[in-house]
C-alpha cells in the first residue's frame, strides 16, 4: 500500500468532442485551442474556486511539438484566462500521457504538497503526424536487441495476434461492437455530461477579397459508424503485414480532442465547497517488450491492484484503450476480463485514439459513467509504444 | 529552324455534350491537354442538378487504363445541365456532341442548343454511324458550314484516330482548324472520312471481324484460338479477335453491326452484317464483355475462363494452335510468309489466308466509295483498331500483283465471301502508295498527303505508306547507335537495338556523340523513331560478363554508364531527351541527366533497377538527391529524400509524362507535348532557345547537404516494418537499404556538404555488392527469360 498525506479528489472532469484526423471536423483547430477549450470549462464549472491556489496545470500529449509544442500547457492555460500565477508543464508517456498527468497531479496532492491541481491532455492528430514533424530514427535502434524499436506499432499488434492466437474474425466482431455499444452511447446522451462543446470557425477566401466564415458547433463524436457491418470490416486489407489480420477497421482511429481534470485535497474539497466525483485510488506503469506493447496492461492492471488493495472481482468498469482489437483482446483474455464491464461506451476503435489526450478523456468518461450509473471501482489503462502499460484505480463518491 | 506553331488555339473552351463513357472521356483528354472543358448531361431532380456528370467524373478516377493523366485534369472540367447552363455555350469554341445514337434524340438537343451557340463557333457531332449530312439539314446555312462529324475512338486518350467526316458544306477552313487543333494539341491522327456507313476505320475493321468470326466457326477454331492466331502475330493487338470485342462491348459492337444491316443492304457482303449466334446468345445473357465482367471471356481470379457455345457456359481456355503455322506467321519476308499461307494445305493457314483475301477484297471493292485514297484505310486501321500496317500497305509489302492474282482466281472460283469481281484499277497497278502519294480509287490518281502546316511539324512523320526513304543525314552509325542530323545544325542521336536497351555499342556512341557535338552542332537530341525511349540497361550484357566472370567489363559498362549521364549533363551544347513510351532504367537516367527533356504525353517513366535486384548506379540516386539537396532549400532535406527515394525503392513507372513530372523524374520546367511526331521538332526548338540564350552548363555541385545517417536509420525504419510485415523479401531488403544508404550519403553526419562524385562512387561501391549476390542474378535471369520481375 501507498503511504499518502492525504487522498485526491477529482471535482470535474471535461473534454471536447472526439474529431476525425486528418480529414474531420476539428482539421484545422489548434490542439492549444482545444486545451484551452476544456480548462476554461473546469473555472465555468466551479465558479466557486481561486484559481490563484492551483498548484500546476499538468498536461500529456504524445507529439508535443508544432501546434502543440513549446509547453502547450502554460501556453493554453494563459490562452484561457487563467492568472498568470498558475503554472503549467507538458508531459509525455505516448498513449498514457493523459493518465499520466492525472496520476501526477493526484500524486502532488497525495504528497501533500499541493491542494489544488488540473490535469489533462491534449492532441491534434490532423496537424501534427504520428511520429512527429520531422522523423529522425537513431542508427543505434538497429542491433538485433534493439530492433523492435522500429516496428510500427501495427506490426506490433500483428505479433499479438499471432501470440495470443487473436483471429481475424475475432478483432472485426470486437471492432463492430466496439461501433455498436458507442453509437448507442451516443444516442443514450450518456457522453452529453462530460463533452464541452466546441464551436469550428473555419475560415476561406470568400469575394473580393473578404474572408468567410463558417462555423459549427460539434458536440458528438465524430468517430462511430452506425453503418459498420462485420462484412465490411472483414473486407479491408490487412496494413501492416502481408498476410495479417490487423486492419484499420479493428485498429483505433487517428483523432483530435483534449480534456482536463480538477483534482483537490479534502481540504480544498471544503473550502471552495467543490463536489468530488471520484478518489484517484493509485497508478502504475510496467514494461513489456517492445514488439507486443499491446500487452502492456496485463502487467499495469495487476500492479495497480495490488498497489490499491483491490482485485479484480472488485471493479465494475474498465476503459481499456483499444488501440488495437488484437492487444485489447489479448488483455481481455489473458487477466480473464469480463467483456460486459470492458468499454460499455465503446472504445477507440469507435470513438478515436487522440493519443496524448486518450488518458484524460477516458478517465472523464468512466467517472461520468460511474456516476450515472452508480458504480464504485473504476479502472483506466492502455498499452503505450515502445512497450509499456499504465492503470489507473477511481472510486466513485457521487 | 522554322517557327511552326499551330496558330489554332483559338479552341480556349470546350463543350462537350452527353457525359457517357465516351462524352466523359473526351472531355478528359482535352482536361489532360489543360484546355477547359463543360461537360454537359441532363439536368437531375434535387439538389444537385449536375449529378450525372459528377458521378461520371467521379468513374473517371476509377477506369484501368485511366482517361486521366493526372487527377488534377480534373480541376479543367465544369459540369453542367441543359436546364441551367446552356447560357456557357456562347464561350466554347468547339462544341462535341456525344449522346446516345438516335437522329431524334440528336436533333432534339440540336435544336435545344442553336440558340446559344456563338457565331464562330464548331459544332461537331461524334456519331459511329449516323448519318452526317442527314444531321446537318437541322441547321441554318451559316451553322452547317461549321458542323461535321468527329468520330473518337475508344478509349480516347490512348486511341489516336480521329474521323472528321464533313458533309458537303462543311466549310474547308473549318476542318483544316480542327485537324491542326486535334493533331497538335490533344495528339489525334486526324484522316477525313467520307460520310458512308461506320466511316472508314469501323467499316474496315468491323468487316475483318466479322468475316473472322465466320472462317474461325468454318475452320472450327475455337475463340481463343481464333484469338491466339489472329493477334500478334499478324500485328495486330493482343486481344486479337473475340477479346477485343469483349473490351469494345458486344452491345456497341451490336449497334454499329445493325447500321450496316440496315444501311448497306445492297452491299454483296450484306449476308455477313449480322449479329452472329452465338454475340445474339450473349447479349441475350446480358454478357456484354469486360462492361459487365463477362462476354467470350471471363475474367475469374487469376484464371480467365472462355465461353463455350455449345454447352453455354464457360470452360478453361484450350489454345490449340498448329505449331507448323505458327512456323509460317513468325517468317520474316511477308511476301515468303503468304507464299506459305496461301499453299499450305493446313486449315489454320488456310483460314488466316482467307482472312486477308476477303479482308483485301472488301477493301479494294469500297475504296472508292469510303476514303479519299488507300492512305485514309490504312491509317485508320493503325490508328483506331492498332494494328501495325492498314491492309492496302500489306497487300503491296506481299506483292501486288501476286496477290491480286490470287485473290482474282478465288473470286473466279468462289471461294470469296462476295462474288464482287475486283475493280479493275486494282488490276493496273503495282502498288498503292508510292513517293507521290497514295491512290485514289475516286480520281484514279496519287493523291500527295496532307499539306496542313501542322504536318510540317512532323520531322519524321508517321512511317512508311509513300515515304520510304527516312529524312536524315547520318553522321556515323555502328551496329546498335546512329547518330544523324536533319539540318547540319542539331544533331540526333537514336538506338537501333531491341527495346532501344542500352549496352556497350550505345555507351561509346553516345560519348562519341557528345563530342562530336560539342565541336560541331549546336546540341544534341535524344530520340528514337518509335515508342520505347528505353527499357533501359542491356541485361543481356550484364549477363555474360557475369557468366564468363568478366569484373573488368562490368566495371567499365558502369564506369561509362556514369561518365554517358554526366557528360550529357556537362555537355558544353545543351542536350535534349525527347521521349516517349517506356523511359525504364538506364534510359531514365540519361534523360535526368540531360539539359532538358521533351515528353510525349505518354512516357511512362522509372527507375525499375530494384526489380532486377540492382539500384540506378549512372546517376539516378545521385540525380534525386542533388534535386532532394536544392528543393529542401537549406531546410532538412529528408521529406523530399523520402519522396524519391520511393519512387527507386518500389520501382515505380509513371502513367503518364505528367506522373512522371509529379514523382519528380522530370523537371518542372521539362516540356510535355501531345503528338509523338511533333517531339523532333520541339526538341529542335529547344535547343534553339538554350543556344541563343548563351547555354552553359551548371558546374559539378559540391553542395548538397546530405541527410546523414540518421537519415539512412529512418529509411531502414520503414524498410524493417515493410520486411517484418512480409511486403518485400529479404533480398529486397538488402537492395532497398542500400538505396538508402546513398540516399543519405553514407554513414555521415547529417547536414554535411557532398560532392556528386562522393554519390556516384557509393552507387558504384553499392550496385557492384548487388551484382555479386546470387539472388541479384536470378532476378536478372528471370526478368530476360520472362519480361517480369521475380521477386525472390
Amino acid at each position: 500500500m501507498t503511504k499518502i498525506i492525504q487522498d485526491a479528489y477529482i471535482c470535474a472532469a471535461t473534454r471536447t468532442p472526439i474529431g476525425k484526423a486528418p480529414k474531420g471536423t476539428f482539421k484545422h483547430t489548434r490542439p492549444d485551442d482545444l486545451l484551452a477549450h476544456v480548462l476554461k470549462g473546469i473555472y465555468e464549472s466551479t465558479p466557486s474556486l481561486d484559481l490563484n491556489m492551483i498548484g500546476d496545470v499538468i498536461i500529456g500529449c504524445a507529439m508535443p511539438e508544432a501546434e502543440q509544442g513549446m509547453n502547450v500547457a502554460r501556453l493554453a492555460l494563459l490562452m484561457a484566462g487563467y492568472p498568470h500565477t498558475v503554472p503549467g508543464i507538458t508531459i509525455n508517456r505516448f498513449c498514457s500521457s493523459g493518465l499520466q498527468a492525472v496520476a501526477m497531479a493526484a500524486d502532488k496532492i497525495r504528497l501533500g504538497e499541493e491542494d489544488l491541481m488540473i490535469a489533462g491532455g491534449t492532441e491534434s492528430m490532423s496537424l501534427i503526424p504520428m511520429m512527429g514533424n520531422k522523423v529522425v530514427m537513431n542508427p543505434g535502434i538497429f542491433k538485433e536487441e534493439h530492433l523492435a524499436i522500429a516496428y510500427g506499432m501495427g506490426l506490433t499488434a500483428e505479433k499479438v495476434a499471432q501470440k495470443w492466437k487473436i483471429s481475424r474474425e475475432e478483432q472485426d466482431k470486437f471492432a463492430l461492437f466496439s461501433h455498436k455499444k458507442a453509437c448507442n452511447a451516443i444516442l443514450e446522451g450518456q457522453f452529453s455530461e462530460e463533452i464541452k462543446p466546441y464551436l469550428v470557425n473555419e475560415y476561406s477566401p470568400g469575394a473580393s477579397g473578404s474572408v468567410v466564415t463558417k462555423s459549427l458547433i460539434v458536440n458528438w463524436d465524430e468517430g462511430p459508424r452506425p453503418d459498420s457491418t462485420f462484412e465490411a470490416l472483414s473486407k479491408l486489407k490487412a496494413v501492416f503485414s502481408q498476410n495479417g489480420s490487423v486492419t484499420a477497421g479493428n485498429s483505433s482511429q487517428m483523432s483530435d480532442g483534449a480534456a482536463a481534470l480538477l483534482l483537490a485535497s479534502e481540504k480544498a474539497v471544503q473550502k471552495f465547497n467543490l463536489k468530488p466525483l471520484a478518489k484517484f485510488l493509485g497508478y502504475a506503469v510496467a514494461g513489456v517488450p517492445p514488439e507486443i506493447m499491446g500487452i502492456g496492461p496485463i502487467e499495469a492492471i495487476p500492479k495497480v491492484l495490488k498497489r490499491t488493495g483491490l482485485s479484480l472481482k472488485d471493479i465494475d468498469w474498465i476503459e481499456l484503450n483499444e488501440a488495437f482489437a488484437a492487444q485489447a483482446l489479448a488483455v481481455m483474455q489473458q487477466l480473464d476480463l469480463d467483456p460486459s464491464i470492458v468499454n460499455p461506451l465503446g472504445g477507440a476503435i469507435a470513438l478515436g485514439h487522440p493519443l496524448g489526450a486518450t488518458g484524460a478523456i477516458r478517465t472523464a468518461t468512466l467517472l461520468h459513467g460511474l456516476k450515472r450509473h452508480k458504480k464504485k471501482y473504476g479502472i483506466v489503462t492502455m498499452c503505450i509504444g515502445s512497450g509499456m502499460g499504465a492503470a489507473a484505480v477511481f472510486e466513485n463518491l457521487s | 529552324m522554322q517557327t511552326l506553331r499551330v496558330e489554332t488555339c483559338t479552341f480556349k473552351k470546350i463543350a462537350v455534350l452527353g457525359a457517357g463513357v465516351m462524352g466523359a472521356q473526351i472531355a478528359a483528354h482535352f482536361a489532360n491537354a489543360h484546355i477547359s472543358v463543360t461537360l454537359f448531361d441532363l439536368p437531375s431532380e434535387g439538389e444537385s442538378r449536375n449529378k450525372i456528370v459528377i458521378e461520371a467524373l467521379n468513374s473517371l478516377k476509377k477506369m484501368e487504363p485511366s482517361p486521366l493523366v493526372s487527377i488534377k485534369s480534373l480541376n479543367y472540367i465544369t459540369p453542367a445541365n441543359y436546364d441551367n447552363n446552356l447560357i456557357d455555350l456562347k464561350n466554347c469554341d468547339l462544341i462535341i456532341e456525344a449522346i446516345s445514337e438516335r437522329m431524334d434524340i440528336k436533333q432534339n438537343l440540336f435544336k435545344k442548343i442553336e440558340p446559344y451557340l456563338s457565331n464562330t463557333c464548331i459544332l461537331a457531332s461524334n456519331t459511329s454511324g449516323l448519318s452526317i449530312t442527314e444531321l446537318a439539314k437541322l441547321f441554318e446555312p451559316q451553322l452547317a458550314t461549321r458542323f461535321c462529324g468527329i468520330h473518337f475512338f475508344n478509349p480516347p486518350r490512348y486511341m489516336p484516330l480521329v474521323e472528321v467526316i464533313p458533309h458537303a458544306n462543311t466549310s474547308t477552313a473549318v476542318l483544316n482548324d480542327l485537324e491542326e487543333f486535334l493533331t497538335s494539341h490533344i495528339g489525334k491522327g486526324v484522316i477525313r472520312a467520307k460520310d458512308t456507313p461506320n466511316f472508314i476505320a469501323n467499316r474496315i475493321g468491323v468487316f475483318s471481324l466479322l468475316s473472322t468470326i465466320f472462317h474461325a466457326k468454318k475452320f472450327g477454331l475455337n475463340y481463343e484460338t481464333a484469338d491466339a492466331l489472329t493477334g500478334s502475330f499478324l500485328g495486330r493487338p493482343k486481344s486479337a479477335t473475340f477479346r477485343t470485342l469483349d473490351v469494345v462491348g458486344l452491345d456497341t459492337l451490336d449497334h454499329v453491326i445493325k447500321t450496316m444491316e440496315t444501311s448497306l443492304k445492297a452491299d454483296s457482303w450484306s449476308f455477313l452484317y449480322k449479329t452472329p449466334d452465338d454475340i445474339a446468345h450473349l447479349l441475350n445473357c446480358h454478357h456484354f464483355g469486360q462492361k459487365t465482367g463477362k462476354g467470350f471471356f471471363q475474367k475469374k481470379g487469376k484464371d480467365i475462363l472462355v465461353f463455350d457455345f455449345e454447352t453455354k457456359s464457360y470452360r478453361t481456355i484450350d489454345v490449340k494452335t498448329d505449331p507448323e503455322v505458327v512456323k509460317i506467321l513468325t517468317m520474316k519476308s511477308p511476301s515468303e510468309k503468304f507464299r506459305c499461307l496461301i499453299n499450305s494445305s493446313l486449315p489454320q493457314a488456310k483460314f488466316i489466308w482467307c482472312l486477308y483475301r476477303d479482308l483485301f477484297h472488301y477493301c479494294s471493292v469500297n475504296l472508292a466509295s469510303i476514303a479519299h485514297s488507300a492512305r485514309e484505310v490504312d491509317l485508320a486501321l493503325r490508328w483506331g483498331f492498332g494494328w501495325e500496317k492498314g491492309p492496302f500497305e500489306i497487300w503491296q509489302d506481299i506483292g501486288w500483283q501476286e496477290v491480286t492474282l490470287q485473290i482474282h482466281k478465288e473470286i473466279e472460283n468462289k471461294f470469296t465471301l462476295s462474288s464482287q469481281p475486283l475493280p479493275d484499277w486494282v488490276y493496273a497497278q503495282t502498288a498503292v502508295h508510292k513517293e507521290t502519294g497514295s491512290f485514289s480509287a475516286y480520281s484514279l490518281k496519287f493523291e500527295p498527303a496532307s499539306t496542313l502546316s501542322v504536318y510540317k511539324r512532323q520531322l519524321w512523320p508517321e512511317p512508311n505508306l509513300e515515304n520510304k526513304n527516312l529524312p536524315g543525314k547520318t553522321i556515323f552509325e555502328t551496329e546498335g547507335f546512329r547518330l544523324w542530323t536533319l539540318d547540319d545544325e542539331v544533331c540526333i542521336a537514336s538506338f537501333k537495338s531491341k527495346m532501344h536497351a542500352i549496352g556497350k555499342d550505345i555507351l561509346n556512341g553516345l560519348l562519341e556523340s557528345i563530342s562530336i557535338a560539342e565541336k560541331n552542332y549546336k546540341g544534341l537530341i535524344l530520340w528514337q523513331p518509335k515508342a520505347p525511349f528505353s527499357a533501359g540497361a542491356h541485361l543481356g550484357e550484364i549477363v555474360k560478363c557475369l557468366e564468363s566472370n568478366n569484373e573488368v567489363v562490368l566495371k567499365d559498362m558502369l564506369s561509362k554508364f556514369q561518365k554517358v549521364s554526366m557528360a550529357l549533363k556537362q555537355s558544353s551544347v545543351p542536350t535534349i531527351a525527347a521521349i516517349q513510351g517506356l523511359v525504364l532504367g538506364g534510359g531514365c537516367e540519361f534523360m535526368m541527366h540531360c539539359t532538358k527533356t521533351v515528353a510525349h504525353i505518354e512516357s511512362y517513366v522509372g527507375l525499375v533497377e530494384a526489380g532486377v535486384g540492382l539500384l540506378p548506379a549512372g546517376g539516378g540516386c545521385k540525380e534525386f538527391v542533388l534535386r532532394a539537396s536544392q528543393e529542401s532549400k537549406g531546410n532538412n532535406p529528408f521529406p523530399f529524400l523520402q519522396k524519391y527515394f520511393e519512387n527507386i525503392a518500389k520501382a515505380k513507372i509513371s502513367k503518364s509524362a505528367v506522373e512522371a513530372k509529379e514523382f519528380g523524374f522530370l523537371k518542372p520546367s521539362d516540356t510535355i507535348i501531345f503528338n509523338s511526331n511533333e517531339l523532333l521538332h520541339v526538341a529542335h526548338s529547344e535547343i534553339n532557345n538554350l543556344y541563343e540564350s548563351c547555354y552553359r552548363p551548371f558546374p559539378t555541385a559540391i553542395d548538397i547537404v546530405a541527410g546523414g545517417r540518421d537519415s539512412v536509420a529512418t529509411l531502414q525504419t520503414q524498410l524493417v516494418n515493410l520486411k517484418e510485415g512480409q511486403f518485400i523479401s529479404e533480398h529486397d531488403f538488402e537492395v532497398t537499404m542500400r538505396i538508402a544508404n546513398i540516399f543519405g550519403g553514407g554513414n555521415i553526419d547529417g547536414g554535411t556538404l557532398i560532392s556528386e562524385n562522393w554519390l556516384l562512387e557509393l552507387e558504384s561501391k553499392y550496385f557492384l555488392e548487388l551484382l555479386a549476390l546470387p539472388k541479384t542474378h536470378e532476378r536478372i535471369k528471370y526478368m530476360l527469360a520472362n519480361g517480369k520481375p521475380l521477386r525472390n
